[in-house]
């Protein structure tokens, strides 16, 4: 780190002060006037047609103002980029939960009421495809790319010792503690859309395509986004619905998703069934890797969690095969959930590691270290940075892990069974192509900057790591520069999704940085020893204004490397012997994520992901009746999000990396990167305090007695 | 959520009155699930009776002199306060733990004790009014009999209902012989026991109790007690706060020497009501206070459950609970 | 790496936009030490903040707004029931649909949008707000039921200017990512510490027979308490130390370790 760089301190959350004091603004904290509410009623079967709606009762309920069906909608383009159909375009039903109406009213509590009144008929849902444990066996090769590399069944067949197990994870939803909510706004052609967005141009893009409306007339506003985690990422039809019921109503909408709508309205992580094969020699040396997934889509598309990219990248083996079955249902669209794929993949393939070094008689971190890939072995391309080793080295170290008894079962304390476990991860790192501006100001000799992007933050700390990239990349205070994101009608940039938020922004705020003090250096006309800063130009130019736009790309030669950010995490749980309840005591994270820009923001986002991976280790599962083909877990008390006392000390260290492969500035992007591994983390611990393998999650109560 | 009209009552009696006068109005106390129902149009009053601000939350020493003769939990009170009175705290440290078992601690300064009683199943068939189910909609059908039935009934159910009591507090006041007091519109206090006042579900498990329209809970009398020295409450849950119990245990002894004088065992999360383990406290009174007697009482509690598919795991956690509140009873105390 | 020595100096910039933000409390912090360190970290985010924050005025962040009624139609009102209660110390008069919780007047009639509808059946915790001292969930309220009552929300936490410590605490160790739940974490924990001193128990506690005295909280006791606030961002550890450091009246550290 360079001296006096604000880049790479631990800076307080420059939105802080907004945040805790209830001023930040979320999609529906707008005061925006004469705004009247929707509410979203909901189809109850999983499949067939709407026969009959009868909403005479609800048109003449109190407040009711208009009441919009596929009778009386107009025509949408289904393909405009939202995701999950139900854009209320036909009787048809895909899925139990799809929307089918929207009623709006004066107020929220008699829209919400009208919308019970309304009665609903269909026929011919018989053929309902719901049950997914049926129809895993019709399941299809999904159109993920295969990974076959050598023979992995004539591996398994002659080596000293193999795994062969089946690893399942059952759908789980985001539920950021925002649903998703929009106020929708129109004037004559204009739309506003105060409304949750990762992908704040996607989300501009998508209402316009869907909208059949010019993108230039879409304005989406979103300065703060109550989480996302993937279900904020693409949008859905309630955005584009709240602006069809704005233009009916001839009045701005708020419409907001109920916490029970959340679970059929905006995607899921969907129940994967992993099947993994492993084949070592006595030393542990791996010699074949299969890991075939089995899974679900929606009825007319296709989504399929990459389960097996940890796979790909993870360790050295000659013999590989990598593939993807899916089968359709009348369930609605899954979709990226943090650490998509690679999350739920690594608790596959790290439990079966762990069964592979229990069955060598191997220390788990010794197993990986022998199995350490010199480059990605399934491109072949060498790594950008991988740091694994280091992650593994120094958290053992941290961790204490030579204190682990290997043997299961043995570490007991009172009326707790202990157990420590390891796995690792990683994550594709990359960047996107983002634009930035940036206008300076000088008020005798005040210098301020304003940086504007149509960048997103979701908490991720986008405002603060970009306010500290451009303090340092002008030679300004972090308080004389202000951050304006979360709007489209700014310069348009990547999405705060995939991990690449970090990395697009800073990098194009850097470039625009870099960009402005040469265009000011070439005003100035002069010849300059040491490079001077924009500040120090504007103050010696006596500009009042200047202003300039980048528009970054990634390194040419980027796809010349695989970019990963990896991890190693270490979990102690205590298990109560008695009841099967499992606390996790403590966790470390060992992180190689290139240059951190923040560490007290980096820090959250892995610890935060770590509190994902312990809810998807422990408590979270969505459940559907097969019968009917709807969620039963349909709320907060049924569907289980850790909760503070879930969660016990976590520790986060990050190795030195500054990756000039990856990107320019060396940063990986850590948003996804913090749950990978941590369900195999625990699981393996779970083993190791208890003996009991389980490859079932969640590991609830019920499956430690 | 059904418009409805919403009066302020000035007395309980004149709150009695106004709720026997409406065959569709509901008192509303703590709100906690009466609002969350209507919400879901579960629940769809046409009328609710506000009690919540009446002065009537006290928590009375019913001892005259010296002699111990119990306490009275006036309705009105909030959990929280209940749990944090210190009569409750040093007499019945069980109640204290149940309550502080259940929901979370802005839940608990609203529910009330009246209302803690009076809290519907979790079931999510009942909850989702899409769903069958009888007890929302009599002779619609039991969801989830043939459905997702892990949280359910393995005790005391019907063909038409395996929903279970949610109520962490209840349990601990089953266990310790708790009586339910009732006021109606002709003034009559009535005292019912915890067998009198629950019901499993039988035929009509749209009843969840046996009030009538019009009564009204004023108070819950506690008995005096000698569990205070060895009482426990064990919940078991699928996350390690905020969630309704997968099975429950309040466990009270009371010893001479070693021996077992008196015992207490109830169940929740197993039954319509709060399940009194009645077999259990059988073969434990007179017996030795030994780790293995307590196996084989909880062993011999949980022969008769009857499970279903989803929940069979109960059989072996009930006993396990069972054993585990008795133990850290004798050896902890609450 | 700690906290302490991250600090950036003041610029006489900086000096000049903290004495914007709060004009009455910059000679007394500038007076003392132990404030002034505090102060200036304080300064450093607020600064960058009120300005990332889209312009807000320094004052419209830090002064307790007007809880100014958004008037409903007369239409829209069905069976009103007429209300007087306190918000946030000042008095305020209406008339509402019975059926109207606390959280949406306050949201949508009142103008305070920092309490937060996440699932709007009491199991998420993020529209917490204070009333008579009690933390209780807005949205299980109805506002009917508010007579005459003192309601707190996140808006009604600072003083003069001035955050509450749990405010501040909760910036200091990054008490949360997304914001979203943070108004109702932060009602809930400013409760929290009055529940701690009257000596009010929770089911982690080890003995709760013995009653009486404040209680200085564990760990898991923040834990076990908070536990009514869900964080989906999962801020758990930083929200434990927030409140630890204010109850405990002791800082506590931070780390950010790098190795390798």
């Amino acid at each position: 780190m360079e001296a006096n760089q604000i880049t790479g301190t631990p800076l307080n959350r420059i939105d802080g002060l907004l945040k805790v004091t209830g001023k930040a603004a979320y999609a529906t904290d707008y005061p925006v006037k004469n705004l009247a509410y929707g509410y979203l009623f909901k189809s109850t079967v999983a499949s067939g047609t709407i026969t009959q709606i009868d909403d005479a009762v609800a048109k003449k309920a109190p407040g009711v103002i208009t009441i919009i069906t596929h009778l009386n909608a107009p025509k949408l383009n289904v393909k405009g980029g939202l995701r999950g159909g139900a854009l209320l375009q036909g009787p048809e039903i895909k899925f139990n939960g799809q929307h089918i109406g929207i009623v709006v009213a004066e107020t929220f509590e008699q829209a919400r009421y009208a919308a019970r009144l309304i009665k609903v008929q269909y026929s011919g849902d018989a053929q309902a495809k719901t049950d997914f444990e049926k129809l895993a066996t019709q399941a299809v090769p999904a159109k993920e790319p295969e990974v076959r590399r050598g023979d992995v069944d004539s591996a398994m067949a002659s080596a000293a010792v193999t795994v062969d197990e089946v690893y399942e994870t059952p759908i789980e939803h985001h539920h950021p503690m925002e649903p998703h909510a929009t106020i929708a706004s129109w004037e004559g052609d204009k739309l506003t859309l105060y409304n949750s967005s990762q992908i704040v141009n996607g989300a501009q893009t998508s209402a316009a395509k869907t909208l059949n409306i010019a993108p230039e007339n879409v304005r989406i506003i979103t300065p703060y986004i109550g989480g996302g985690f993937g279900s904020k990422g693409g949008q859905w039809a309630n955005l584009a619905l709240a602006a069809v019921a704005a233009k009916m109503a001839n009045r701005p909408v708020h419409l907001a998703l109920s916490r029970q709508q959340m679970f059929n309205s905006v995607g899921l992580r969907q129940h994967n069934i992993q099947h993994l094969k492993l084949a070592a020699t006595k030393e542990g040396k791996l010699l074949a890797l299969g890991h075939q997934t089995t899974t679900h889509t929606a009825i007319d598309d296709e989504y399929t969690e990459p389960c097996g990219d940890c796979s790909k990248v993870l360790y050295a083996v000659p013999n590989a095969l990598i593939n993807y079955k899916v089968v359709p249902m009348n369930i609605i669209m899954p979709t990226y959930t943090r650490g998509p794929g690679k999350s739920t993949g690594s608790f596959a393939l790290e439990s079966a590691m762990d069964e592979l070094a229990f069955k060598l008689q191997m220390d788990p971190i010794a197993l990986r270290l022998a199995n350490e890939p010199a480059q990605d072995p399934t491109t072949g391309k060498p790594w950008s940075s991988r740091k694994l080793v280091e992650c593994l080295k120094e958290g053992a170290k941290a961790f204490g892990w030579h204190k682990r008894n290997p043997q299961p079962g043995k570490n007991i304390q009172g009326d707790y069974l202990i157990g420590h476990g390891v796995a690792c991860g990683s994550y594709p790192a990359r960047q996107r192509d983002s634009s930035a501006v940036i206008k300076l100001t000088n008020d005798n000799g005040k210098v301020q900057a304003t940086v504007e992007l149509a960048a997103a933050d979701l908490g991720t700390g986008t405002y603060t790591i970009l306010a500290q990239t451009a303090a340092d990349g002008l030679g300004l205070p972090v308080a004389q520069v202000q951050i304006k994101i979360g709007d489209s009608d700014l310069p348009p940039a990547a999405g705060s999704v995939g991990s690449v938020g970090a990395t697009s922004y800073a990098n194009s705020v850097n470039d625009a940085c870099s960009k402005i003090t040469t265009e000011l250096m070439m005003k100035s006309g002069k010849q300059f020893f040491v490079r001077p800063t924009a500040a120090q130009l504007m103050a010696s130019e006596r500009l009042s204004s200047f202003e300039t736009r980048m528009d970054a790309k990634p390194l040419a030669d980027a796809d010349n490397y695989s970019a990963h950010s990896f991890n190693a995490n270490f979990a102690e749980v205590w298990v109560n012997r008695h009841t099967g309840m499992v606390k996790v005591k403590r966790f470390l994270a060992v992180t190689a994520a290139g240059k951190i820009l923040n560490p007290k923001t980096a820090r959250s986002q892995i610890i935060g992901g770590n509190v994902w991976g312990i809810g998807m280790a422990l408590t979270e599962e969505s459940v559907i009746d097969p019968r009917w083909g709807n969620f039963i877990t349909r709320s907060f008390a049924d569907y289980h999000v850790p909760v503070n006392l879930d969660v016990g000390n976590l520790e986060a260290i990050f190795i030195n990396e500054d990756d000039k492969h990856a990107n320019k500035l060396g940063v990986k992007g850590i948003g996804e990167v913090g749950i990978v591994g941590v369900a195999g983390a625990i699981a393996n611990a779970i083993f190791n305090a208890t003996g009991k393998r389980v490859r079932e999650l969640p590991i609830t109560p019920d499956k430690l007695i | 959520m059904r418009p409805f009209k919403y009066t302020r009552a000035t007395t309980l009696p004149s709150a009695i009155k106004e709720l026997s006068g409406n065959a569709q109005s509901r008192i509303l106390a703590g709100g906690t699930n009466l609002l969350d129902l209507m919400k879901e149009d579960v629940e769809r009053p046409e009328a609710l009776i506000d009690i919540t601000h009446l002065p009537h939350s006290a928590v009375k020493s019913l001892s005259q002199g010296a002699a111990k003769s119990g306490v009275l939990l006036d309705a009105l009170g909030k959990n929280s306060e209940t749990a944090n009175h210190l009569l409750i705290r040093s007499q019945y440290p069980m109640l204290s733990q149940a309550i502080l078992a259940g929901a979370s601690a802005q839940i608990r300064n609203m529910a009330t004790n009246g209302g803690n009683l009076l809290q519907r199943t979790r079931c999510p068939y009942f909850y989702d009014v899409a769903m069958p189910c009888n007890k929302r909609t009599p002779g619609s059908g039991c969801g989830a009999l043939e459905g997702f039935n892990r949280m359910h009934a393995v005790f005391g159910w019907s063909d038409k209902c395996i929903a279970v009591h949610p109520s962490d507090m209840a349990v601990a006041l089953a266990a310790l012989d708790a009586k339910v007091l009732a006021q109606n519109e002709a003034g009559q206090q009535r005292r019912l026991t915890f067998d009198e006042f629950f019901r499993l579900p039988g035929d009509a498990p749209e009843k969840d109790n046996n009030l009538q329209h019009g009564d009204l809970i004023t108070g819950i009398e506690l008995p005096a007690s000698n569990f205070a020295d060895h009482s426990y409450y064990a919940k078991v849950r699928d996350r390690s706060s905020y969630a309704f119990a997968l099975v429950s245990v309040a466990a009270g002894l009371q010893l001479n020497g070693k021996q077992i004088s008196d015992v207490r065992v109830a169940m929740g999360g197993v039954a319509h009501k709060p399940w009194r383990a009645l077999t259990a406290e059988k073969m434990l009174k007179g017996k030795e206070a030994t780790e293995a007697n307590f196996k084989a009482a909880a062993k011999a509690e949980m022969a008769a459950a009857k499970p279903h598919e989803y929940n069979k795991f109960k059989i072996e956690l009930g006993e396990r609970a069972i054993a585990l509140a008795l133990t850290n009873a004798l050896n902890y105390g609450s | 790496m700690s906290e302490e020595n991250q600090n950036p100096d003041l610029t006489d910039d900086e000096k000049r936009l903290f004495a914007d933000l709060m004009p009455e409390d910059l000679k007394e912090i500038m007076d003392s030490g132990f404030n002034r360190r505090h102060f200036l970290k304080l300064m450093s985010i607020g600064g960058a903040s009120v300005l990332a924050a889209n312009l807000l005025g320094a004052e419209q962040v830090l002064a307790r707004p007007l809880a100014t009624e958004q008037a409903a139609a007369t239409a829209a009102i069905e069976n009103g029931v007429k209300l007087s209660f306190n918000i946030n110390g000042a008095s305020r008069s209406l008339t509402v649909d019975s059926r109207m919780t606390l959280l949406d007047t306050v949201r949508e009639r009142l103008q305070l949008t920092g309490s937060k509808k996440g699932c709007d059946h009491g199991q998420c915790g993020a529209c917490t707000v204070i009333i008579d001292g009690q933390r209780v969930l807005s949205c299980l309220t109805l506002a009917a039921t508010c007579e005459g009552k003192k309601v707190t929300t996140i808006e009604g936490l600072a003083n003069n200017n001035q955050l509450h410590p749990m405010q501040e605490a909760f910036i200091k160790h990054d008490g949360f990512q997304c914001g979203y739940c943070t108004p109702g974490q932060i009602c809930s924990a400013v409760a929290l510490l009055g529940e701690a001193k009257k000596g009010d128990a929770s089911y982690v506690t080890s003995n709760i027979k013995q009653t009486g005295s404040a209680q200085q909280l564990s760990e898991d006791e923040i834990r076990e308490r908070m536990s009514g606030n869900i964080c989906r961002c999962g801020a758990y550890p930083n929200i434990v130390a927030a409140i630890m450091e204010v109850h405990s009246g002791k800082p506590v550290d931070q780390h950010f370790n790098f190795a390798g």
